[in-house]
């Protein structure tokens, strides 16, 4: 099973596990473990190929999003962040079109030197200072650190899309938008590795 | 050649018992008219293949080559293959036989109907006697069309019984 992306959720089947399988079937069955796990895989992949296409953005979204404007605060939008849990927000215009998008790493990026987007790396350059640069950016509002403009996707963007597109820029979400660029929803990693572990149910 | 996996599990003996039972009640009706109603006649009733036959329809019943389309097309087709191979090719044994198995197997597979048990009533209808060439292509239903069926007829009812069984996987 080495083709598959990482976002899948791939189950190897042991020789162990199908030979116990067998005995769990009374009859005498025709074929040899190792051929069928050689169906197994290749069924698989099948599966896959097959859900990853037909599963679209808008099955697996959340709807409900969270969203702040260009000329909200940035302790605001910390603020916003930190009370639902969340490590990404799209910033937008009053009729919710997608203008950009602000993630822990914005932040990161501007509490350290400017050359680093980890965690620990702005921890790390507080503790070898007196304080922590963030006061530079207390006052400035979101369009001061959004990226822009946002990558989105759209509604009917498949499965196999979206994936690659999270681990082609290396983010962790991305806005759903309309033919208008207007934000419907929203598809996070969690979303993506929940919703390969459950093709099936999902298309029910 | 070296061998990539191992042999399936063996089965219960509760599997065994069925196995055995079905086989018998399968060929006592083909034995029972060989040597009582056909006694004294050329006809036949059993031959070889249907102890072949009952390994898959009573013993492996979950195989895709014991279904009743394999047993039954697989019969036929390699008995007329066979009659037909001898009437070409009778004069020369030698290449009769290996020419009916091997063109058996290739109709089998091109009509889904493989069935192992088919090589060898075709094998039969060239090596198998006098009393058998005399049947010319009557070979195909008696015995061969005739015992297949009676031993399906044993199988559709006997494997149906246990609760742990279902028989055909599929018709055609």
């Amino acid at each position: 099973m080495t083709n598959l992306p990482v976002d899948s959720c791939p189950i190897n089947l042991s020789d162990e596990d199908i030979f116990s399988a067998m005995k769990e079937i009374k009859g005498y069955l025709d074929i040899t473990p190792g051929d069928f796990k050689e169906i197994y895989n290749f069924a698989f992949q099948h599966a896959h190929t097959r859900l990853t296409r037909s599963i679209r953005a808008k099955d697996i979204m959340t709807r409900e999003v969270i969203s702040v404007g260009r000329e909200t605060a940035l302790k605001d939008v910390a603020d916003l962040m930190h009370r639902h849990g969340i490590s990404g927000i799209p910033v937008v215009e009053k009729n919710l079109r997608v203008v950009g998008i602000i993630s822990e790493k914005d932040f990161l990026f501007q509490l350290g030197d400017k050359k680093t987007r980890s965690f620990m790396g702005a921890v790390s350059q507080c503790l070898h200072r007196t304080g922590c640069i963030a006061l530079s950016i207390k006052e400035q509002t979101a369009k001061g650190i959004m990226t822009s403009p946002a990558t989105t996707v759209t509604e009917d963007a498949p499965l196999s899309e979206i994936s690659a597109l999270l681990s082609e820029k290396n983010i962790r979400r991305v806005p759903v938008v309309d033919k208008g660029s207007i934000l419907t929803g929203i598809v996070t990693r969690i979303d993506l590795v929940v919703s390969f572990c459950s093709l099936d149910e999902l298309k029910r | 050649m070296k061998g990539t996996t191992k042999s399936p599990p063996a089965v219960g003996l509760y599997e065994i018992f069925l196995s055995w039972v079905g086989a018998f009640l399968g060929i006592t009706p083909l034995a029972a008219i060989n040597s009582q109603l056909f006694a004294g006649t050329d006809q036949v009733m059993i031959i070889g293949s249907f102890g072949a036959s009952a390994v898959l329809i009573y013993g492996a019943i979950r195989s895709p080559l014991a279904q009743p389309r394999n047993l039954m097309g697989g019969h036929v087709l390699s008995a007329v293959i066979g009659v037909a191979a001898y009437n070409v090719l009778g004069h020369h044994i030698w290449l009769a036989a290996p020419v009916s198995v091997a063109t058996a197997i290739a109709v089998m597979h091109a009509t889904k109907t493989l069935h192992p048990p088919g090589g060898a009533t075709a094998l039969i209808a060239v090596i198998g006697g006098q009393n058998i060439h005399d049947l010319g292509y009557l070979y195909a239903i008696i015995p061969v069309g005739l015992g297949a069926l009676i031993m399906l007829t044993v199988a559709l009812l006997i494997n149906n019984i246990p609760k742990e069984r279902r028989y055909p996987e599929f018709w055609f």
